[in-house]
C-alpha cells in the first residue's frame, strides 16, 4: 500500500510538473505571437505564472488525501521532538496517566453502575411493582401471592408479573447442616428475567402446583460448591428436614437476582390453601412490560386492575394503591448522588493535571521560539503551525490515555474491593466504551491543553522572539504560567476540603457515645423457618431454651435475641396507643418497636433507669406481655408521669399484643449512630422471628468463642445451622462502608491534587529561576546578599500560593453544599477544616518553593554574567 | 479546455475586465476537480506534448445551474435596491 501512496504521489507531481510546463510554452507561444524576442517572452511568461513554487505548494493542498499526510508528518515530527526530551515527556505523559486513568476507573463505574441498563433481555422493561395500603402505618410493598395472579391476569401492559421472597434454611443432607438461602418464587420468574438455566430446565406446570413434585433450581455458586460443576447434579436431589427436593436445574454464574446470595429458588404454589389471603404481605413483585409500553402506562393500567379488583374484594383490596418503578431505578437510586460527586471530583482532578502541562508546555515552548520563527520565515501558515504544536499534544495525551487505561484497570480493581457492598459492583469491567471514553478525554485533554501555548507561540511578530532569544533581554515575565499555578492550587484546595469535611464527619461519628457496648459481643444466627410461625408457643419455648442454654455455655456473660442488630440504621416507626389516659388526637404517639429477649439490655449494658426489667417467664397466651421502654419515651409522651404500670398497644395488629411498662431503660443508639435516640419502645419477645439475632456477650475475644458456640447449639438443635458469625463491631463498621469510601476515594484524590499542584509550582518556580539566572547574577554582583535572593524567590512562590489559596476557600465554601447531605457533626463551612486545609497547602508549597529558591541563590554570577 | 485556455477565454469574453491571476488558477482547478464539478483527461497538445484538458461533469453543471440561479437573484436585487434609490 505504501507503494501505491507513493506511486500515485508520484504521478501527481509529474502530472503537475507537465501541466504547468505546457502553460508556460503557451503564454511563451502566445507573448511571441504578440511580439516579443522568444527569450524575453518564456521570461515573461513565467512572471505571469507568479512563483512557481508556490503555486506548486497550493496545488499540493488540493490534492486528495493531503490533510492526512499532513497528520501523518505532524505526528512524527512531534515524536522525534518528544523523544528529544525525554524528562519533559515522562513527566506529562504520567500527569495525564493519572488525570485519564483516574477519570476512566470512575466512569467505569458509572457506566456500569448507573447508565447500563440491567444485565438482562431487554432490561428496561423490568419493573418493580409495589403496593401501598392506605390504612396500614407501617409501609410494606409486599404484595399478596393471590393478588400478583390477579395482576398478571386482568392487566394489558406487562407480558408476565411475578414475585418472590426469600428466606434461610437448613440443607441437611450433609454430615452438617448447612445454611442456604432460598428464594420462593411465583410462576413465570424465569419467563420476566427473561434467562434460562444453563442446565436442565425450567420448573413445570405440575411442580407450580400443590401436591406436585418437589422441585429446586439452584445457583451456580451453590452447584460448584456442593458438587464440584458436577453436570450429573441435574436429577439429585436435597434435603431438608424431613422432606426433599429434585434439581431440576442450574442458572448461569451472572445471575445473582434477587439477592446475591441466593442459592436455590422453588416454586411457591399459588393454589397453596395458606397463600389464599389477601391481607398476606409476602411477596416483592417484579414485571416485564410489553415492548413499546412505559412505566407511566403500565402504572394508570395498574390502577385500573386494582380499582377493579377493590370493587371485587372491598377488604382490603379497595385500600390499596397500585405504584409501578422502573427496577434498574430503585436498585441503584440511593447510590446515585455519591457517584456524581465523586465524578465532579475525578474531573476537577483532571483540569488540574491539564493545567500542570499547559505550564509546560508554556515552559518549553519559549525555548522553541527561535525554530518557530524560522519556519514562518519560510513560509509556513500559522494554522499549519498550530497544527503541529497541537500534534505533539495529542501524542502525549494519547500515550497518557494509554498509560492510564492501565492505571483504570488496577483502580477498577481496588474499587470493586473497597465497594463490594454496593448495587450491581460485579459488573464493573473495562470494555470498548471505556477505551473511547479514554480517548475522547485525551482529546479534550489535548484541546484544554495544547490550544493556547500553541496560539500563543505561533505569533508572527518576529522580530520580538528573535530579540528575546537572543539574549539581549533580562528579565522575562510571564504571568499567564503564575496564574496556572493558583489555578491548581485552588482547586487542590476545593478537593482538600472537601475530603477533611469527610473526614472530621467520620471522626465525629466514631466518638458518638452509642449508649451500649458493641464491645465483645458476638452474633449469629441459627437456621429457622417462617412455618415454625404457627406454633408460637413451641418456637419461643425453643428459642428460649436455646438462650439459657447459651447462658450457661463457659466464657459467656450473658446472651440475648434481638430482631434487629442494634446500631445498624433502620427507619422502623410505628404509631403506638397508650391505653390509660386520654389520648391526644393532636400528638400521635409514634415510636420505634424493638423485639428482644429479656436478656437483651444486660447482654448490651443499656442501663436500667426506673423500674425493673422483664421477667424470664415461660410464654403464655393469657398474660399481658411485658415491655419496657427508653428515656426519651418516657419524656416525650409522659412527662411528669410514671410510666411503669400502664400499657402499650400498636392499634390493627393481631401479632402483637398489648404490653405492660415493666421499667425505663436508658437511651441507646440502636438505629443508627447518625441518629439521635428517638422514643423506643422494647417488646420482650424472644422470638419475633424464626431466626432472630443471637447476641452473645464474651469474656475473651468473640470469635474466639464461635467453634465453642456452634458445637453447643450442635448438641441441641442439631438439625439447624449456625451461620452469619460475626463480632457485632464488624457489623456496625459494615454500616459506614459507603462514608469510608468515599471518605478514601475523596482523600486520595485530594492527596493526588495537592502532589500535582506542588509539583506545578516546583516546575514553574524552577523555569523562572533558570530563566532569570542572569537577573540574579548581576544582582549578586552589584551586592545583593544570597539570602535576600532566597526571600524573593520564596515570596513569589508563596504569593501564588497564597491567591490560590483564597480563591480555593471561596470555591470550597460555594460546593462543600454540595456534601451537606453526608456530614456529621460538621458544618460545610467549618472554619477549622478550611484553615488546617490552607495551613497544610502553604506548609507544602513553602517546601515546593525552597529547593529552587535555594538553587537560585547558588548562582555565580561571575559565571552567569561570562556565558553572555 | 486546457488551463491556459479557460485563463485566455475568461480575460476574451468578459472583455479584459476580470485578470486572471494565473498562479491562483490552478490550485482552483485541482480544488473543483477533488470535489468532483470539473474532470481531466490527459491528451495530446497541438506540439504532440501531454497536456490536461477539462470538462464540466454533471454534478459540475448542476452546479453551475445552481450558482446561476443565485447570482440572478443577487444581482436583481442590487438592480432594484440601485433602481429605487
Amino acid at each position: 500500500m505504501r507503494l501505491r501512496w507513493f506511486q500515485r504521489k508520484h504521478e501527481f507531481e509529474q502530472g503537475m510538473n507537465e501541466e504547468l510546463r505546457d502553460h508556460i510554452d503557451r503564454q511563451t507561444a502566445a507573448n511571441i505571437a504578440s511580439g516579443m524576442a522568444p527569450d524575453l517572452a518564456r521570461r515573461q511568461a513565467t512572471l505571469q505564472l507568479g512563483a512557481v513554487e508556490g503555486v506548486k505548494e497550493d496545488c499540493r493542498e488540493e490534492r486528495r488525501g493531503f490533510w492526512l499526510e499532513t497528520l501523518w508528518a505532524n505526528l512524527r515530527y512531534g515524536a522525534r521532538m518528544l523523544r528529544r526530551n525525554p524528562g519533559f515527556t515522562a513527566v506529562a505523559v504520567l500527569t495525564l496517566a493519572i488525570g485519564i486513568g483516574a477519570n476512566s476507573a470512575v466512569f467505569s463505574a458509572i457506566d456500569a453502575i448507573l447508565l447500563r441498563p440491567l444485565p438482562f433481555p431487554n432490561g428496561n422493561q423490568l419493573m418493580k411493582v409495589m403496593q401501598h395500603n392506605r390504612t396500614v402505618k407501617r409501609q410494606l410493598w409486599f404484595v399478596a401471592p393471590v393478588r400478583v395472579e390477579d395482576w398478571n391476569r386482568m392487566n394489558s401492559t406487562f407480558q408476565a408479573i411475578t414475585g418472590y421472597y426469600t428466606e434461610d434454611d437448613s440443607e441437611t443432607s450433609g454430615i452438617l447442616p448447612e445454611k442456604v438461602t432460598r428464594a420462593f418464587v411465583a410462576p413465570r420468574f424465569l419467563q420476566v428475567w427473561g434467562i434460562a438455566p444453563v442446565l436442565g430446565r425450567d420448573f413445570s406446570p405440575e411442580e407450580e402446583h400443590v401436591g406436585g413434585p418437589n422441585a429446586v433450581i439452584i445457583s451456580d455458586r451453590f452447584w460448584r460448591r456442593r458438587f464440584g460443576g458436577d453436570p450429573s447434579a441435574v436429577g439429585k436431589t436435597l434435603r431438608f428436614g424431613e422432606y426433599s427436593e429434585t434439581i431440576v436445574g442450574i442458572m448461569p454464574p451472572s445471575f445473582l437476582f434477587p439477592e446475591r446470595d441466593v442459592d436455590l429458588w422453588v416454586p411457591a404454589p399459588p393454589d397453596a390453601p395458606v397463600a389464599q389471603s389477601r391481607d398476606n404481605t409476602w411477596y416483592t413483585v417484579i414485571g416485564r412490560l410489553k415492548p413499546g409500553v412505559t412505566a407511566a402506562q403500565a402504572s394508570a393500567n395498574l390502577a385500573a386492575v386494582q380499582s377493579q379488583l377493590g370493587k371485587q374484594f372491598p377488604k382490603p383490596d379497595a385500600d390499596i394503591t397500585v405504584d409501578v418503578q422502573p427496577l434498574k431505578e430503585t436498585i441503584v437510586g440511593g447510590v446515585r448522588r455519591s457517584f456524581w460527586i465523586l465524578f465532579g471530583s475525578v474531573s476537577l482532578l483532571l483540569l488540574i493535571a491539564c493545567t500542570n502541562i499547559v505550564a509546560l508546555l508554556l515552559a518549553r515552548a519559549s525555548q522553541r521560539q527561535h525554530e518557530i520563527s524560522v519556519r514562518f520565515s519560510l513560509g509556513a501558515s500559522r494554522t499549519a503551525i498550530v497544527n503541529q504544536l497541537l500534534a505533539e499534544v495529542f501524542l502525549l495525551a494519547l500515550a497518557g490515555a494509554a498509560l492510564g487505561l492501565i492505571v483504570a484497570a488496577a483502580a477498577s480493581k481496588v474499587f470493586r474491593t473497597l465497594a463490594a457492598n454496593l448495587p450491581r459492583v460485579e459488573e464493573i469491567h473495562l470494555d470498548a466504551r471505556i477505551v473511547l471514553y479514554s480517548l475522547a478525554c485525551s482529546v479534550v485533554a489535548t484541546i484544554l491543553c495544547g490550544l493556547f501555548p500553541a496560539i500563543r507561540s505561533a505569533r508572527k511578530s518576529i522580530s520580538i522572539s528573535l530579540a528575546q532569544t537572543s539574549g539581549r533581554q533580562v528579565s522575562t515575565r510571564n504571568p499567564v504560567q503564575w496564574l496556572l499555578v493558583s489555578v491548581q492550587v485552588a482547586l487542590a484546595v476545593t478537593l482538600l476540603a472537601g475530603a477533611g469535611l469527610l473526614l472530621r464527619s467520620f471522626q465525629a461519628l466514631g466518638r458518638v457515645s452509642p449508649g451500649f457496648d458493641a464491645s465483645h459481643v458476638l452474633t449469629f444466627h441459627i437456621s429457622g423457618g417462617w412455618g415454625e410461625t404457627v406454633d408460637m408457643k413451641g418456637l419461643t419455648q425453643r428459642v428460649d431454651r436455646t438462650i439459657e442454654y447459651l447462658q450457661n455455655v463457659p466464657g459467656v456473660e450473658a446472651a440475648a435475641t434481638t430482631g434487629a442488630l442494634p446500631g445498624v440504621p433502620s427507619l422502623y416507626q410505628t404509631e403506638l396507643k397508650i391505653l390509660e389516659g386520654r389520648a391526644d388526637p393532636e400528638r400521635k404517639t409514634i415510636a420505634e418497636m424493638w423485639f428482644v429477649s429479656p436478656g437483651y439490655f444486660a447482654t448490651m449494658k443499656i442501663p436500667l433507669v426506673a423500674g425493673e426489667l422483664c421477667r424470664e417467664k415461660p410464654y403464655s397466651a393469657n398474660v399481658v406481655a411485658e415491655m419496657v421502654v427508653n428515656r426519651s419515651f418516657a419524656n416525650t409522651y409522659l412527662p411528669g408521669l410514671t410510666a411503669v404500670g400502664r400499657h402499650l398497644q400498636v392499634p390493627g395488629n393481631t401479632f402483637v399484643p398489648a404490653g405492660e411498662i415493666r421499667g425505663i431503660v436508658g437511651d441507646a443508639r440502636e438505629g443508627g449512630i447518625a441518629r439521635e435516640p428517638g422514643p423506643v419502645a422494647y417488646w420482650c419477645m424472644s422470638a419475633p422471628l424464626p431466626d432472630p439475632y443471637y447476641l452473645v456477650r464474651t469474656r475473651t475475644e468473640p470469635m474466639a468463642m464461635a467453634e465453642t458456640i456452634r458445637r453447643k447449639i450442635h448438641e441441641i438443635e442439631p438439625s439447624r445451622s449456625v451461620f452469619d458469625i460475626a463480632p457485632l463491631e464488624e457489623h456496625l463498621s459494615d454500616s459506614f462502608s459507603e462514608d469510608r469510601l468515599r471518605m478514601v476515594l475523596l482523600g486520595f484524590f485530594a492527596a493526588t491534587a495537592v502532589s500535582l499542584a506542588c509539583v506545578g509550582l516546583y516546575g514553574t518556580l524552577s523555569f523562572s529561576v533558570t530563566v532569570r539566572q542572569r537577573e540574579v547574577g548581576l544582582r549578586l554582583a552589584l551586592g545583593a546578599r544570597r539570602g535576600q535572593i532566597v526571600t524573593q524567590f520564596l515570596f513569589q512562590g508563596m504569593g501564588a500560593c497564597l491567591l490560590g489559596c483564597v480563591a480555593g476557600c471561596g470555591l470550597a465554601a460555594a460546593f462543600s453544599r454540595l456534601l451537606s447531605g453526608m456530614l456529621y457533626g460538621v458544618s460545610p463551612t467549618d472554619v477549622v477544616t478550611l484553615s488546617s486545609v490552607v495551613f497544610i497547602m502553604l506548609l507544602v508549597a513553602a517546601l515546593a518553593s525552597l529547593v529552587p529558591a535555594i538553587r537560585a541563590a547558588r548562582v555565580e554570577p561571575m559565571q552567569v554574567l561570562r556565558n553572555e | 479546455m486546457h488551463g491556459w485556455g479557460i485563463a485566455q477565454r475568461i480575460q476574451q469574453v468578459s472583455k479584459e475586465v476580470l485578470q486572471v491571476q494565473q498562479g491562483s488558477l490552478y490550485p482552483a482547478l485541482y480544488r473543483l476537480e477533488r470535489k468532483g464539478l470539473i474532470q481531466a483527461e490527459w491528451g495530446a497538445s497541438e506540439n504532440n506534448r501531454r497536456a490536461k484538458y477539462y470538462s464540466l461533469t454533471k454534478a459540475g453543471r448542476e452546479q453551475l445551474q445552481k450558482e446561476l440561479a443565485e447570482w440572478e437573484r443577487l444581482s436583481s436585487a442590487v438592480a432594484l435596491i440601485l433602481q429605487r434609490a
